[in-house]
């Protein structure tokens, strides 16, 4: 049951955060509210398998992932040793896939603050630092080649993204 | 006469293998020197088949000692030395003669195993069940503590030969037919000394490679590995480091990046070549166990690994169905066959230099359950003492050609032998003994001889 309750609280959490900052009506969407995690440390709990994929998929395609295909999407990491490899597999396949929510890369350099906030949001649910707010807007500016779609991959791919 | 095996033995492994290695920095910054010799640079270590009884196994009583029928043979014949049986035949295929089973499956080598190596005829398996036994197998140690849905608590061999022997993340290799049963746990310990850093890598084919994997996993997308891939893992590294503090996911072999956009690779390439029926798979593929080898020899030929582990079960059917346990275990010697016969016809690299071992997890009762199944036979579950009962065969260069030790009568041997075995072929027994956490009066099997 708590678990269910965090997957409603994250899936709804990470649909707030990714509807471009306007004023959304709980009652209509029937959402909760929710606030940001205020610091790093208050992560002290690991994602199951079934919390990281269904997250996961909402963060990428910004509906939810069906019961059956949640659970053969587990089946598949759990066919797979190297869990940090698993979950790359699986992201790549994402990145595959017809329907999934990217920023355009023109959106990402017009105003790579807002992007690098907007993407801690929608992963980590919090707000980044200003010394990580630098750091990855110097990353983008000094490669011309990064996408938004490489860097959702990284974020999707991190420690932190495993934690709540 | 034993003394003299022994020397001749361990004479033959000294020269036979470059005898001591030079020594080397292991991954954590230990210098590494090999303590002892090698017998044989690749292993291929068969869990055998999901609870295998002695009778119709290496004892070849085929109907006499389960059925109460006078017919008696062997149907591992690429396994063991013996006549097939002559009558009633139901473990074959369905082709030929029109009855279900009658047509055996041709014996794929020319010599058995067990006279090409050693075969411990009657060695003791230290848990009758399927994940005590898989884990006695793979740890070496009986842990009575040890659940059923829970990581080993003792270090696995993997762990062993990548921390004692330095060998990377994609020199060791597990194979599952499966993803119940606890099988994906099986590739390293909780153990705080070792753990995933010293794991295998692990597929279950069967889902890895099959419908589900088709669906989920072989459309993933290439990247390039410094255009793309390069910025992912700087970002990623960059993001873990603020998390250092906090955790990690604490579940990585360690597969360095290489490794991993190879693994990436071989998957790709595997889903492409099942998608053309390249994949190596034995003559007849109608079990899982079958389809289980075609993709270790498709690991196999690829990585080339130190250590491969396969794991067989179809043989559990033998709960409800012994007709159906009497087919599988002809298939689990055939598949095993195929598998010898594919390493030393279409892998050069390890045809001469690989020793293969097999051994049951356990065995199975001596007397039936109340099941019956199509024929009128009765099912057999595993519990009793008889399902303490298993046997172990092996063979390759330095492994003594057609010996046979032990009888009914005279065990020699503990499935948690296996482990120092491997260790000892390897090159680090010294180092698991010392460890001290591996079963006491486990032995090598070649000390043993």
């Amino acid at each position: 049951m708590q678990i269910f309750r965090i997957l409603i609280w994250l899936f709804s959490g990470s649909l707030l955060l990714s509807s471009c900052k306007k004023e959304i009506d709980p009652d209509r969407f029937e959402v909760n509210p929710v606030e940001l995690y205020s610091s790093i440390g208050e992560k002290t709990k690991v994602k199951s398998r079934e919390q990281y994929v269904s997250i996961l998929y909402t963060n990428l395609f910004q509906q939810a992932l069906s019961g059956n295909r949640l659970i053969e999407m587990i089946d598949c990491l759990e066919s797979i040793g190297d869990k940090e490899l698993g979950r790359e597999v699986l992201i790549s396949n994402f990145m595959n896939k017809p329907g999934v929510l990217l920023p355009s890369d023109s959106l990402m350099r017009a105003n790579p603050e807002a992007f690098v906030s907007d993407t801690y949001e929608r992963f980590f649910v919090r707000e980044p630092s200003q010394a990580e707010i630098s750091w990855f807007k110097n990353f983008i500016e000094s490669n011309p080649q990064l996408t938004p779609e490489l860097v959702y991959f990284a974020f999707a791919l991190s420690n932190e993204y495993l934690y709540y | 006469m034993g003394m003299d095996r022994r020397k001749f033995i361990k004479a033959a492994g000294m020269a036979g293998a470059g005898a001591f290695a030079i020594p080397y920095i292991l991954p954590s910054g230990r210098l590494f020197a090999a303590s002892g010799r090698q017998f044989a640079p690749h292993v291929v270590y068969v869990l055998f088949a999901g609870g295998v009884r002695q009778q119709e196994s290496v004892l070849q009583r085929y109907l006499s000692d389960s059925q109460g029928l006078p017919w008696e043979g062997n149907i591992m014949y690429n396994l063991f030395n013996g006549q097939a049986p002559s009558n009633k035949i139901v473990y074959g295929t369905d082709q030929g003669n029109g009855a279900a089973g009658g047509t055996p499956i041709p014996q794929i080598l020319s010599q058995t195993l067990q006279s090409q190596g050693t075969l411990f005829r009657e060695v003791s398996s230290q848990s009758n069940g399927h994940f005590g036994g898989l884990n006695n197998l793979l740890q070496g140690s009986e842990v009575t503590t040890q659940g059923l849905k829970q990581k080993p608590l003792n270090p696995t061999i993997f762990e062993y030969l990548r921390r004692h022997g330095g060998y990377a993340a994609t020199d060791m290799w597990f194979v599952g037919n499966g993803i119940a049963n606890s099988i994906p746990l099986l590739n390293y310990s909780n153990h705080p000394e070792y753990g995933a850093k010293y794991g295998a890598n692990f597929f279950a084919p069967s889902v890895t490679f099959g419908s589900l994997g088709f669906e989920h996993l072989s459309d993933a997308k290439v990247y390039h590995p410094e255009n793309e891939l390069d910025p992912i893992y700087r970002m990623k590294y960059f993001l873990d480091q603020s998390f250092s503090s906090i955790g990690n996911a604490g579940d990585s072999l360690g597969n360095t990046e290489e490794e991993k956009m190879r693994i990436k690779a071989f998957m790709k390439q595997t889903y492409e070549r099942v998608a053309q029926n390249l994949i190596p798979q034995p003559p007849v593929t109608d079990s899982l166990d079958a389809l289980t080898i075609g993709y270790a020899c498709e690991v196999i030929r690829e990585f080339k690994p130190a250590l491969t582990v396969v794991n067989l079960n179809d043989v559990d059917g033998c709960h409800t169905d012994f007709t159906g346990y009497l087919r599988s275990l002809h298939r689990a010697d055939h598949a095993v066959g195929h598998l010898w016969n594919y390493i030393q016809t279409q892998i050069p690299e390890m045809a001469a230099n690989t020793i293969l071992i097999a051994s049951p997890e356990c065995g199975r009762n001596l007397n039936h359950n109340p099941i019956k199944d199509s024929n009128d036979w009765y099912a057999y579950d595993h519990s009793d003492d008889n399902s303490s009962r298993v046997f172990t065969i092996m063979a390759g260069p330095n492994v003594p050609a057609n010996l046979v030790m032990g009888s009914e009568t005279n065990s020699i041997g503990l499935t948690s032998d296996n482990v120092l075995t491997i260790a000892d072929i390897l090159g680090i027994k010294q180092e698991v003994q010392s460890a001290g956490l591996v079963q006491s009066g486990s032995m090598s099997l070649f000390d043993r001889i």
